[in-house]
């Protein structure tokens, strides 16, 4: 749940803000910094966020850039091919993350597909460490079902900032990333396809190049402009009436 | 060292297809420049150019220092680009890279090769004393485009910049403080600007033959790593060529050369008119009620003889 409360580094956080559990410790997440023995400070600007049921706490702030984390789900451009793997980039001046070759829906050795350098993947992140190079995977390894993973064919793909990435990807867009857009884009008729990338990349795809665009546009403009759900709903109208 | 990725076979398709339709992603029309915004810093001549997301903001400064011995009667003029790890992670300090090395050559050829500044107006002292001016240019972001951009924003600092007001008796160069004298512009000659064209090859289905390259302006970074090649055309708003480079890549035919030069004119009419204009809006902010003329008059009259 994100509350209305609005932190900056340094900040002392009221106590009342915090989740309290009867069992469960509570859980820090990203922008929030621990001093022992008992202080608790935002490390960036940005909103803070709690989580009663896990009894988590976190900041959600739009900016930095991606680190990669278990489970997920990006999107990489392959960039070369080596025996048994693909390297895919996942951001700008990092260093390729390895996708294996097997490791899509139905793949055997035969039958595995052929992604030539610049091809798009839509895939989860099975291995993040500080360390060593991320390892992707397009197939589920628990059922063996690609679960929309996979190569992306045509489309285009637009850059917009993490945390609309995040915003896109909430289980609820609407009620707790507040992005209506997509939705009206949809309700006005406006049929597309999208894949949206933790490290901020969103992949969309429709019938005409036009429509492509209005989609990819809106959600950049949403971003950009930090639009309200009002705005989003003007944006929108205006965007298919051009179509 | 890793590397910044580059398009994706999706985006190429997709930007081949739109222009194919006559569309750009960003829904400009070809020919189109991004919203340009001029802004000037309080001290004179520092001007922060945006075209789009790109931003590169100019400074120039002014010392007095001794002529270079064959050219006794010239003021030295330099202009130094500097592109930082902050514009992109790509380059780094004190390493310049092939764009920085290309941009400072362009600037250096449209501005200071065609005497836009008239160096023999800096000189105080013949074989002593001479104005050294000198235009750093930051770019503080980079989305493309960044020739235009900085020649935009070396050309309205030129023209914002006030060069301390100097008097000569002998031997002696008395400079005075901006509260003792009012300051002097500089003495331009012209203004010329540069215009960057990019070249596309013609879609694959419109086979025919007299469907030439299709020609784009003021391009984004996606649509600059993607171009066949581009010429960058240097012009005054009088229409004199100051130059025109085109460094390799996509043959463009001789026809289509001479309509850029057209277009370009026209661009920079736009533009030279749009950086007249923030400088008067500029001088009347500053002038605040029209008082500055009444109050520089007085203290001019109070200097004896």
């Amino acid at each position: 749940m994100a509350t209305e409360t609005f932190v900056l580094p340094g900040d002392s956080l009221d106590p009342e803000l915090l989740p309290s559990h009867p069992t469960l410790p509570l859980r820090l997440g990203p922008g929030l910094r621990h001093i022992p023995p008992s202080t608790i400070t935002p490390t960036v600007a940005g909103q803070l966020c709690t989580d009663a049921r896990k009894n988590a706490v976190w900041v959600e702030y739009n900016g930095g850039r991606y680190i990669p984390t278990i489970g997920d789900l990006v999107i990489a451009t392959v960039q070369r091919s080596a025996v048994d793997v693909y390297y895919a980039s996942i951001s700008d001046f990092t260093s390729a993350a390895s996708l294996p070759q097997l490791s899509f829906e139905g793949a055997t050795k035969k039958t595995r597909p052929q992604l030539s350098s610049g091809s798009l993947v839509y895939a989860r992140i099975t291995l993040a460490n500080k360390h060593m190079d991320p390892e992707l995977e397009c197939v589920s390894s628990s059922t063996g079902k690609s679960e929309g993973l996979g190569p992306l064919t045509g489309g285009m793909l637009f850059d917009v900032s993490l945390g609309m990435a995040r915003r896109l990807m909430m289980t609820k867009p609407v009620e707790q990333g507040r992005v209506v857009v997509l939705e009206e884009l949809g309700g006005l008729g406006v049929a597309f396809e999208i894949a949206v990338g933790r490290n901020g990349k969103v992949w969309v795809d429709s019938k005409n190049t036009k429509s492509t665009l209005a989609v990819g546009r809106a959600i950049q403009e949403t971003d950009e402009k930090g639009l309200k759900i009002e705005e989003q709903k003007k944006l929108a109208r205006k965007l298919v009436k051009d179509l | 060292m890793p590397r910044e990725v580059e398009p994706s076979q999706n985006e190429k398709q997709f930007f081949t297809k739109a222009l194919s339709e006559n569309i750009r992603i960003d829904g400009r029309a070809f020919d189109e420049f991004r919203e340009l915004s001029l802004e000037f810093g309080d001290e004179y001549g520092v001007a922060d150019v945006r075209l789009g997301k790109t931003r590169v903001l100019t400074h120039i400064t002014a010392e007095v220092t001794s002529p270079f011995p064959d050219r006794p009667f010239d003021g030295l003029f330099t202009i130094t680009t500097e592109l930082s790890p902050m514009t992109s992670p790509s380059f780094e300090v004190n390493r310049p890279t092939e764009t920085e090395l290309l941009l400072s050559r362009m600037l250096e050829k449209t501005i200071r090769r065609s005497s836009a500044l008239d160096t023999e107006s800096l000189c105080l002292i013949a074989g002593q004393k001479v104005w050294s001016i000198r235009a750093d240019v930051h770019v503080l972001s980079s989305d493309g485009n960044l020739t235009d951009a900085a020649c935009i924003s070396i050309i309205a600092a030129l023209q914002h910049f006030r060069k301390p007001d100097t008097s000569t008796s002998g031997e002696g160069v008395t400079v005075y403080t901006l509260a003792e004298r009012e300051p002097v512009p500089l003495s331009l000659l012209h203004h010329p600007l540069c215009v960057t064209f990019s070249f596309y090859p013609p879609p694959a289905e419109g086979n025919e033959e007299g469907e030439g390259e299709i020609t784009l302006l003021d391009t984004t970074h996606l649509e600059e790593s993607l171009r066949a090649g581009s010429v960058t055309i240097s012009m005054n708003r009088h229409g004199e060529v100051c130059q025109i480079a085109k460094l390799g890549g996509l043959a463009v035919d001789a026809v289509t050369l001479l309509h850029c030069t057209s277009v370009a004119l026209v661009k920079v009419k736009e533009i030279s008119a749009f950086i007249a204009k923030r400088l008067e809006q500029e001088s009347r902010r500053k002038d605040v009620d029209g008082k500055m003329k009444t109050l520089l008059s007085s203290e001019n009259a109070r200097i004896p003889g």
